[in-house]
């Protein structure tokens, strides 16, 4: 879990926030509601999930429930990787 | 001059392409029918003669197989060769917003039933993308597509579509949840006679107006599943690709204009004496000359580079934003130089230069705007 805590964060840290300190991206900053995430950036960061992870995102499970905080997503990977999602 | 962009082959390909559209797209009428936006069937016929539709697609597919340089190529030389550049934008829209996408997103049906006819130009393409609310924000679009067991239902209206008028087949961008924005962008292959499709009026443009444009609602328009492209939710990437090859190769076209107005106006400037001397002599004039070479030999490389990426696979996403955005700014400063060189004559309507002006003007709104161009660029680098 932790290592894909690290992924994903390293990843929004890359593409969505440059130049911002590490430390401000929290487990649970809120990356959708916030702002920081639009859907089109989701949308960007679900394409790598799935090429990095081997794993495939349904329409219906892009919404804030799964997306919202590195650990929302988080958990949501590794469900999937399971096959429990 | 040598040119370093094309193998031998390739130039080969623009001088038939050039050849092609000299002798077969030749338009001594096109002022009247720009006048009475007349879409050339026949040229567009003799295009698909040619092989220009086929061109991109496969040999599988019925096509001809051409990478992406030699397709830059073909469409640099159809640019300089024929006034008509309605006709060529309806081909690029064809292309690259139907073949392309179908050749990358398709199911192996969807492929085999419409990749063939599209390559022979049976079948014409449009894009139903932009909406009256939307357009540069496209993915906040309205048209809904609601899943009703193993169809969706289309219910919504569509703006600005090129070829609408006179096309057989919609690549058609809906929703499935406007609260989801672009992660519920969906997109489909909708066939003109499907119950619920209307073709509204047509629009009528400053430029480009031998390509037919209308507006298109779906009013409760059943579409298989099937004839989903992609999968749900993923409509972004289809048009994100099918924008990416447009902007580079309508480009393209663009060059040829730019080549043949350089020609063009160093013949007027060498042959127009006042003064007791040409007119090129005055270094006013021939800096305006100057400045359209200088846009060509800066725009080329840049559209070309598109081509060698997209060979290879590449993303050209920030390449291609980049060129759209310096290529249609050349494109409209160059048309406005060959007016001021031809004096009155080039504000005639004879002279067909202020007709290449409006359809220039185009360049900078089509596929998306200037603005947006460079909102993609600060993207890519991360501002
Ligand atoms: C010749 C032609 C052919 C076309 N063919 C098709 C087609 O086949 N299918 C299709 O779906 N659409 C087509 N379009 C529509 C085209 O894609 C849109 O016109 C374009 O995306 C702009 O949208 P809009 O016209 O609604 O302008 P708006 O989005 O309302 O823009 C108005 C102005 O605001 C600026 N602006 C908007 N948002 C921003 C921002 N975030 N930052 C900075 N500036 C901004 C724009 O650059 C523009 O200057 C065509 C348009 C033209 C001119």
């Amino acid at each position: 879990m932790n290592e894909v805590k690290e992924d994903i964060r390293s990843y929004v840290l890359q593409e969505f926030l440059p130049g911002e300190s590490p430390s401000n991206l929290q487990d649970d900053t809120p990356l959708r509601t916030s702002g920081i995430l639009s859907s089109v950036a989701t949308l960007q960061l679900i394409t790598f999930l799935e090429e990095h992870y081997k794993i495939e995102v349904e329409a219906h499970e892009t919404g804030v429930e799964n997306f919202d905080s590195v650990a929302d997503i988080a958990a949501f990977v590794v469900r999937k990787k399971e096959g429990r999602s | 001059m040598l040119d370093l962009e094309l193998t031998e082959d390739q130039r080969s390909l623009q001088n038939a392409a050039i050849e092609f559209a000299r002798s077969r797209l030749e338009c001594p009428d096109i002022a009247r029918r720009d006048r009475d936006e007349e879409f050339h069937r026949e040229g567009w016929r003799q295009c698909a003669e040619f092989g220009v539709l086929a061109m991109p697609v496969p040999e599988t597919y019925g096509g001809l197989g051409h990478g992406p340089v030699d397709m830059i190529a073909a469409m640099e030389g159809l640019g300089y060769a024929t006034r008509d550049q309605g006709l060529l934008f309806s081909i690029n829209a064809h292309l690259w917003t139907n073949s392309i996408p179908i050749l990358a997103y398709g199911t192996e049906e969807q492929k085999r039933k419409y990749l063939p006819r599209l390559s022979t130009g049976e079948l014409i393409g449009a894009n139903a993308a932009s909406e009256p609310e939307a357009g540069s924000d496209i993915f906040s679009m309205r048209t809904r597509a609601e899943r009703r067991g193993d169809c969706y239902v289309l219910n919504g209206a569509k703006t600005f579509v090129s070829n609408a008028p006179v096309a057989g087949l919609f690549v058609t961008y809906a929703t499935i949840n406007p609260s989801l924005g672009a992660l519920g962008v969906t997109a489909f292959l909708v066939e003109r006679d499907t119950p619920g499709l209307h073709v509204g009026r047509p629009m009528e443009k400053m430029g480009l107006r031998t390509s037919p444009m209308a507006e298109v609602v779906f009013d409760n328009c059943e579409i298989p599943l099937a004839q989903r492209l992609g999968r749900e939710g993923r409509g972004v990437a289809v048009f994100e690709s099918s924008m990416e090859w447009e902007r580079g190769c309508i480009l393209a076209n663009c060059l040829g204009v730019m080549r043949r107005q350089l020609e063009e106006c160093i013949g007027h400037v060498r042959a127009r004496r006042q003064f007791g001397k040409p007119i090129g002599k005055f270094q006013s004039v021939a800096n305006r000359i100057v400045d359209m070479k200088v846009r060509l030999e800066t725009s080329r490389p840049m559209v070309y580079r598109i081509g060698r990426l997209k060979e290879r696979n590449l993303p050209a996403m920030l390449e291609a934003a980049v060129a759209k955005l310096y290529v249609s700014d050349c494109y409209v400063k160059s048309c406005l130089d060959a007016i001021q060189i031809h004096g009155g004559y080039g504000y005639m309507t004879e002279q067909l230069i202020e007709l290449e002006l409006r359809n220039a003007v185009g360049s900078s709104l089509y596929s998306g705007t200037t603005e947006i161009q460079r909102n993609i660029i600060a993207a890519a680098l991360r501002l």
